[in-house]
């Protein structure tokens, strides 16, 4: 590796190790002198002091000055790599975060948003700060980093991935309940791998199929093109059959719509022949009916028209919504959304408790003025969703009536 | 319990009030001393409960034994008890009062009633503080520093808690304006400034913060107050405020009240270090003028809490500077402790052990804070548990264990009989190895990136978390054996002389324990230096 692949690291590291490497040294000092003293000059020993000697202005000011001067260059070392840390290489590719109870968002360039950081590997990342709520703080271990994140300001900090892989993006500065929850992750790329991530989106959108199969991770198993790769691929599979081996015998079958969906959901069942019996199960949690279906659809040729609403799931995770409204059930922070759209709710306005069925009108104020009526038994702490657009929050509505 | 328990001569028999009234009604300041010492006491085994507890919940990851929210309230509690009514007040208030007065040859302190009186605003605020946990909308979760935005929104019962916070600090501000003016009037004939014990030099530093800096902490409190109840918008930056400015404000009092904390345990270990090496303490007026510098370069360093904050890279510059400024006095203090040993006859007492542990740990906490001042490393350990353990290093292995050292050194002189030596040295050794397995495991999960005040946490932490909560139990196991032994001590302990340890200071010329109003009849003369132990002989007990 490249000895400054990890700059910001670099930089804290180097003060790290000066200054434990010194305090180490005095502390070690500091021990064996005294341990040597209350031993050689125990009382059983020396039943009186042979010495009444009580100051040497000579020790005193060598043991002032020299201090001084140590510390100075503590001071000094540890500002020059500190600067490093806040000088932005040019061309660093800048990422807004925006941090919120309790979830990140990740903002690119070209408006796509996620909740994770998908950053190039050795290409400096300056990483815009940003609170919608109280403080919170960016903290990456790996890089040495961290930084608040403020309401109504903006903090940055930057780093350079030195090779792919996930590293762990913590928050660290207390922020409530969900604090040890805002965890999520650098997601550090090739260079290509990342240009291909971030080729921009058709304005039209893929087929959602398409997503599903890139969000997945299918097509690193699975080409789409005809190439082989570890699992067969996935090109023009309508009208085609497949070898399989089925209880051990080998049978031939047509692809259809029933035979896609079992090798989604289960996978081990039928093993294609001559390819090893590794995918794992996607199942219900991971991949929705309507996802299987979409994608189903798409792989068999029958690509339904791309809509332009936004999606309400995407829309769901990107804004952390899901960092405390679990979508299984689970108690969390603040009520699930699974069963949301039939449910009653037990509110308070005003002081008093109602009970009331939940509809399109009691989401859109409980989105946009959450303080107005507080679910029983939870803490107001939702901030406003006034960032949405009209449309967001209509298709969030219409997607939350429909659990 | 036998006949002779409680048996007590001196000011705990004489006084202008008998029964429970004298003691309620008191101005004599060995009483307010005890007064403060035993709801100190109580206060730090509760704190020390919700520490355990934390540390239980750390053993390994998810929820162990709480949740989030309770998770969250325990360690805002543990720490505004521990800082506000153990710590800041430990060592001035239980064995500053008792002992200040005598140190200087004094019969009590300028204000008595005023003594009287901060001790009730220290019961005062302790009582709102506790009231906290138990009413409104459930125990605070803000942490013991109250940050903004996030303490203006919660709902649980942070108005409680920062009005007692708020009280309490008129507590301290009384006992700092007595401290300055009882130093500074009332020294005996021939008690020159240059012969005042090395505890009264701290104390009269430790005062001057006390003034200066905890009516910062007021007005800090009365903002926070003004936010949450009439939304002033002080600290919300939509509406024209800062939240930064709160930390500012904050810290302005915060980082001086650790020297509150710590400069009282310095000036303990100076009497005890001397005493048991039976030789002057080494570099006087170095010690002296030390403390003074502590306490005023201490006030100009409270944004070094703050590199991470958002604020100008300048300001971390000058506030860098400052900090590894105030690491000078505090590296000569324990230069001049270690030779003061140099060619001394050194008796390891039960008081001396606790005075080692500090310089050690002390030291351990002071190196740490070398890395925590320099700027580029700070960036890294800030907010993990590397800041807990540090902490810790300083205020409970350094104030803390002074506080111990104090209880085996003095105690004997507040009761007039001696706890058991061997179970006091037994509770030291599992305190000290319990502490620095504790403490020492979690700065070291601290550099591996492990934030603070984290519940739950990722696996790579989970090895060390469960060695620093074995090291809780071990540490938790002495602290117990400690007070039980020193309890027993105090009860049907053997009965000491006026001069168990061989002290030169006065307290050690006069009964075990002393009369009302310390010296009889006649108001003492002083003639020689607060180590000068030439002829000075220790009673038997």
């Amino acid at each position: 590796m490249d000895q400054y692949a990890n700059p910001t690291a670099q930089a804290v590291d180097n003060v790290l190790i000066y200054i434990f490497g010194f305090s180490l040294l005095l502390l070690l000092g500091i021990t064996v002198v005294t341990i040597i003293f209350v031993v050689k000059y125990r009382r059983s020993k020396y039943p009186e002091p042979t010495s009444d000697n009580d100051g040497n202005i000579w020790l005193e000011t060598i043991w002032t000055v020299l201090p001084v001067m140590i510390v100075m260059t503590m001071f000094w070392y540890g500002w020059t790599n500190y600067v490093g840390l806040r000088e932005v290489p040019a061309g660093a590719l800048e990422i807004k975060a925006t941090a919120r109870m309790w979830s990140w968002q990740f903002e690119y360039p070209d408006g796509r948003k996620t909740s994770k950081l998908y950053v190039p590997v050795n290409t400096p990342i300056k990483v815009s700060l940003h609170s919608v709520d109280v403080l919170h703080n960016f903290f990456v271990p790996a890089f040495r980093i961290k930084r608040d994140t403020v309401p109504g300001m903006e903090n940055y900090v930057w780093f350079q991935a030195p090779e792919e892989g996930s590293y762990d993006i913590f928050c660290a500065e207390y922020c409530g309940v969900g604090h040890a929850d805002m965890i999520t992750t650098v997601e550090a790329m090739s260079q290509e791998a990342y240009a291909d991530w971030s080729k921009p989106l058709e304005p039209s959108g893929d087929p959602r199929g398409l997503i599903v199969l890139n969000e997945q991770g299918c097509t690193g198993c699975h080409s789409l093109d005809g190439s082989d790769n570890i699992g067969p691929s996935l090109f023009e599979l309508a009208g085609q059959t497949r070898k399989l081996i089925r209880d051990g015998q080998p049978v031939e079958v047509a692809i259809d719509e029933n035979y896609l969906k079992i090798a989604i959901r289960e996978p081990e069942l039928e093993v294609v022949a001559g390819y090893d019996p590794i995918m794992p199960p996607y199942d219900e949690g991971t991949i929705s009916a309507e996802d299987l279906q979409a994608v189903v659809d798409y792989l068999l040729g029958k690509v339904v028209a791309a809509t332009t609403a936004p999606d309400a799931d995407q829309l769901l995770e990107e804004n952390g919504c899901l960092g405390c409204h679990s979508s299984d059930g689970s108690e969390g922070i603040a009520p699930t959304f699974k069963g949301i759209g039939q449910r009653d709710v037990t509110i308070e306005r005003d002081g008093k408790e109602l009970t009331i069925k939940v509809d399109a009108e009691y989401l859109r104020r409980a989105l946009l003025e959450p303080e107005a009526d507080m679910v029983k038994g939870y803490a107001p702490m939702m901030p406003a969703a006034d960032y949405l657009s009209p449309e967001q929050i209509d298709v969030i509505i219409e997607h939350l009536l429909k659990q | 319990m036998t006949e002779t328990t409680l048996n007590y001569s001196g000011f705990y028999t004489e006084g202008p009030r008998k029964g429970i009234l004298g003691w309620l009604l008191t101005t004599d300041h060995k009483r307010i001393g005890i007064l403060y010492l035993g709801c100190i006491v109580v206060m730090f085994l509760i704190a020390m409960v919700l520490g355990l507890a934390i540390r239980l919940e750390l053993i390994a990851p998810g929820k162990t034994i709480m949740g989030p929210q309770a998770y969250n309230a325990t360690f805002t509690v543990h720490g505004i008890i521990m800082i506000f009514l153990f710590i800041i007040p430990s060592i001035v208030a239980a064995f500053g009062n008792f002992l200040l007065p005598i140190h200087i040859g004094a019969r009590d302190v300028s204000f008595p009633k005023l003594n009287l009186l901060s001790w009730y605003c220290y019961v005062a605020g302790g009582l709102l503080a506790i009231a906290s946990i138990f009413t409104g909308g459930g125990a605070p979760d803000t942490g013991w520093t109250f940050y903004v935005p996030f303490s203006t929104q919660t709902t649980t019962n942070v108005n409680l808690a920062v009005l007692g916070a708020f009280i309490l600090g008129f507590s301290s501000i009384l006992t700092g304006i007595n401290f300055v003016t009882t130093i500074h009037r009332l020294r005996a004939k021939g008690m020159t400034w240059g012969r005042l014990p090395m505890f009264v030099w701290t104390l009269y530093a430790t005062a001057w913060i006390q003034i200066l800096a905890t009516p910062m902490l007021g007005i800090t409190l009365v903002l926070v107050f003004l936010e949450r109840i009439f939304g002033a918008g002080l600290f919300d930056a939509a509406r024209g405020g800062d939240p930064i400015l709160y930390q500012h404000l904050f810290w302005i009092y915060s980082h001086p009240a650790v020297y509150i904390m710590i400069l009282p345990g310095m000036g303990v270990v100076s009497e005890i270090i001397p005493t048991f090496a039976r030789k002057p303490l080494f570099g006087y007026w170095a010690m002296a003028i030390s403390s003074l510098a502590i306490a005023f370069a201490g006030s100009l360093v409270w944004a070094h809490h703050m590199y991470a904050s958002g604020m100008s890279d300048l300001a971390v510059l000058v506030f860098s500077f400052l900090t590894f400024i105030v690491a000078i006095p505090s590296a000569i203090k324990v230069f001049n402790w270690i030779s003061t040993l140099y060619k001394g006859s050194i008796e390891l007492a039960p008081p001396m052990l606790f005075a080692l542990a500090f310089i050690f740990q002390f030291a351990i906490g002071g190196l740490g804070g070398l890395a925590l001042g320099a700027a580029a490393s700070d960036v890294h350990l800030h907010d993990t548990s590397f800041v807990v353990g540090h902490f810790h290093y300083t205020m409970f292995g350094g104030a803390g264990f002074a506080f111990f050292a104090a209880l085996h050194f003095w105690l004997p002189k507040f009761t007039g009989r001696m706890y058991r030596h061997k179970p006091a040295v037994i509770a030291w050794g599992l305190m000290f190895v319990g502490f620095n397995v504790l403490y020492m495991s979690m700065q070291a999960v601290g550099i591996q990136g492990m934030p603070r005040r984290y519940y739950d946490y990722l696996p790579e932490f989970q090895a060390l978390n469960l060695v620093a909560t074995v090291g809780s139990w071990i540490l938790a196991a002495g602290i117990l054996l400690m007070f039980y032994n020193l309890w027993q001590g105090i009860r049907r302990g053997r009965p000491v002389g006026n001069n168990p340890w061989g002290g030169a200071t006065l307290e050690w010329q006069i009964p075990s324990p002393p009369p009302l109003e310390n010296f009889g009849a006649e108001d003492p003369v002083v003639t020689k230096g607060p180590y000068d132990y030439k002829g000075v002989v220790a009673d038997e007990y």
